[in-house]
């Protein structure tokens, strides 16, 4: 049974996800201190938390009409969002809160960082920081259908939106098994709403790191810790969606969902590292021509087996 | 010690670096970066992100308030930097890293970048499908990351696409002393260099042009492993040592699908119109899109590794190419490659200027020969 409101889940879901959220930043440093032929040391796959002190100290920055408050606004929304839609996520047998429609609130969150990173691209007053910007919404129209119909397939096949019901729908079998393609597709979104590795596009190093490059100090670090909070938030998500949440034989429910979010986050952060950055120009034909039309189907299948009986 | 100390301190642990490369400072550009990847210290791709600024190569009157806008733009704390030869980056990166620990702090009133009056204001013109959009004047370089250090090309974007570019004027340099180039020049002027030794900097030409491309297509990763091949290789690592992992990164990086779907079309150039350009490398012989170009680098890299231990025979500078094409003081390779990129970038967008800069990747430092050639002539 899942116990939802306990009120010490409040603060324990943000510090959770911060854990996931700095185990994959660590994991990322230390495959790419092997890549570079660096010594792998524990304390070494640590430093990019260094970011913290160095957005202590910084001077403020500031840029000749710039749109500071939309700025501002942009650069918080990111890692607020990521941190708020792990509210509907259960972890083991507890989740914050058990909403009806807590698919939605997951996909309403992660929608809000569209509004975020433009924000952030436009707040500057900066060629390659707007460009950043659209970048970020052309990429947004070619992850979004298809992602939108992964989550409606999970939706679907446990016939309702509450993210508990979905994970206690899955009786040992899990929907990643009978629903590989959605599996994905979630997958991949969640790299595209990180806007990290392959869908770095957003912040690109041809244009000068995109909406990351005129932000300083905190706003720096809250837009970079933004994008692995999500990535931690998504991974997390992918275990309730499609890997039958705490569900295990052995282990207690909250080991369970601790272990299948490591592996969902692990494999994601491996993957970063394996393809060039997904241009939207050529992801968008991708992506409405294959994915979306082969998402529907997918929803297809839960539907028909669920009118079946 | 208070917490602002520690927390100073602690930050200066680690610092990014904003590495700006004058022209002529390849060799020192090569140490640096070599320097950065074997420490873990970031590069920056803005002045917004970085710690420390290093100057990279020799001193360039023509462009010297670059570095001064960048270094206003950045936030404390922070030290500038300066290296003028390879030996000294490593002392230099050492110094700015304990200068970084102890430097002057707090209260700090907020930077204000760009008193220079910022970018201009965009003004409306017809579009690509005869809207009418605001244009944007825009320079690209000369201390763009990962670009040829020095190149400037004016462009009029609208919304991402280019509408217009441009040649910027070359920069008045010192003496010009192209890396890349080096044992041809030593050829032509009737010094004996050995075969090896040519091939050695070939491959690591096309490896560091590789690098850049693999960083612009944003596939990080493969540009840290092409830049440490190329880094052994110009250590003078043996052929058994890297011909293997090169052919890795071939595999990797040639057969790759997934680049080879976001990169074919762009910047189209057949041989017949390289050869009428007066365009003669790899560029030339690939004929064809960005993918034909990096797998001719590839194709070429792999086949100069294989004579690392021919020392016997000497370099014949008109039958090998350079790097870039065929070697000639008076119109250099890097002269005709940079001359047909407003050709090749107008009606791309943004990021598919950057591949094709890249997958050209002229050497700036090139042309500089010709001017001082004429300049004494």
């Amino acid at each position: 049974m899942v116990d939802a409101g306990k009120w010490w889940t409040l603060p324990v879901a943000p510090a959770l996800l911060l854990g996931f959220a700095v185990l994959a930043v660590a994991g990322k440093t230390a495959l790419d201190d092997r890549g570079a032929g660096r010594s792998v040391t524990p304390v070494g796959v640590l430093r990019p938390l260094l970011a913290v002190p160095r957005a202590l100290v910084a001077q403020p920055r500031r840029l000749p009409a710039s749109d500071r408050l939309l700025w501002r606004l942009g650069v918080v929304t990111v890692p607020v969002a990521a941190v708020l839609s792990t509210l509907v996520i259960p972890f083991g047998n507890h989740v914050v809160a058990d909403l009806s429609v807590g698919v939605v609130w997951f996909n309403a969150m992660e929608v809000l960082t569209w509004a975020g990173l433009w924000l952030a691209g436009w707040g500057p007053n900066a060629a390659f920081s707007l460009v950043g910007g659209y970048r970020f919404l052309a990429q947004g129209l070619a992850y979004e259908l298809p992602l939108m119909f992964a989550l409606i397939s999970a939706a679907t096949g446990a016939q309702s939106l509450r993210v508990t019901d979905i994970a206690g729908a899955q009786h040992g079998l899990w929907y990643a098994v009978w629903m590989p393609f959605a599996f994905a597709v979630h997958l991949t979104g969640v790299l595209a709403f990180s806007f990290l590795g392959p869908f770095a596009y957003p912040a690109g190093r041809d244009i000068a790191d995109g909406v990351l490059g005129e932000t300083s100090g905190v706003d720096r670090l809250l837009l970079r810790a933004g994008r692995w909070l999500w990535l931690a938030a998504g991974a997390a998500m992918a275990v309730p969606l499609f890997l039958g949440g705490g569900a295990g034989p052995g282990l207690p429910a909250w080991a369970w969902s601790l272990v299948k979010t490591v592996l969902v986050l692990g494999l994601l952060v491996w993957v970063l590292r394996r393809l060039p950055a997904l241009r939207a120009d050529r992801y968008v034909e991708l992506a409405w021509v294959v994915l979306l039309p082969a998402a529907i189907v997918q929803v297809l299948v839960p539907a028909l087996v669920d009118l079946g009986p | 010690m208070g917490l602002t100390d520690f927390l100073v301190r602690a930050a200066a642990r680690r610092p990014s670096v904003l590495l700006v490369t004058m022209p002529g400072g390849t060799p020192v550009r090569l140490a640096a970066e070599r320097e950065l990847r074997c420490r873990g210290w970031a590069e920056a791709s803005t002045p917004a992100g970085a710690d420390l600024l290093l100057v990279a190569g020799p001193d360039c009157p023509a462009l010297r308030s670059g570095p001064d806008r960048l270094w206003d733009d950045m936030s404390r704390p922070r030290v500038r930097l300066r290296a003028e030869t390879a030996e000294a980056v490593a002392p230099v990166l050492d110094e700015g890293r304990a200068r970084l620990g102890e430097t002057e702090r707090g209260p700090y009133g907020a930077v204000d970048p760009r008193g220079h009056g910022g970018p201009p204001m965009a003004g409306p013109g017809e579009d690509r499908d005869g809207l009418t959009l605001d244009r944007l004047h825009l320079s690209l370089g000369p201390f763009l990351a990962d670009w040829p250090a020095g190149l400037v090309v004016r462009v009029v974007l609208q919304g991402d696409v280019i509408r217009r570019a441009r040649l910027g004027e070359p920069y008045e340099t010192g003496p010009a002393d192209p890396f890349w180039s080096r044992p041809w020049i030593r050829a032509s002027a009737g010094e004996p260099v050995p075969v090896a030794e040519a091939a050695r900097r070939r491959a690591a030409a096309h490896l560091d042009s590789l690098g850049r491309l693999s960083a612009v297509a944003g596939w990080p990763a493969e540009a840290v492993a092409a830049r440490r091949l190329r880094d052994d290789l110009l250590e003078g690592a043996p052929a058994d040592a890297v011909l293997p992992r090169t052919m890795r990164l071939a595999r990797r990086v040639g057969r790759s699908r997934s680049l080879y779907r976001l990169t074919w079309g762009i910047g189209p150039l057949t041989a017949a119109d390289a050869h009428a350009a007066g365009v003669s490398g790899p560029a030339a012989r690939a004929g064809g899109d960005v993918p034909a170009r990096y797998r001719q680098w590839l194709s070429d890299t792999l086949d100069d590794m294989r004579r690392l231990d021919d020392t016997t025979t000497l370099l014949d500078p008109v039958a090998e190419e350079s790097p870039r094409g065929r070697w000639d003081t008076q119109r250099p390779p890097s002269a005709a490659l940079a001359g047909l990129l407003p050709r090749l970038l107008e009606g791309t967008e943004l990021a598919a200027a950057r591949l094709v800069v890249a997958s050209l990747d002229p050497d700036p430092d090139e042309p500089a020969v010709r001017r001082q050639e004429v300049a004494r002539g």
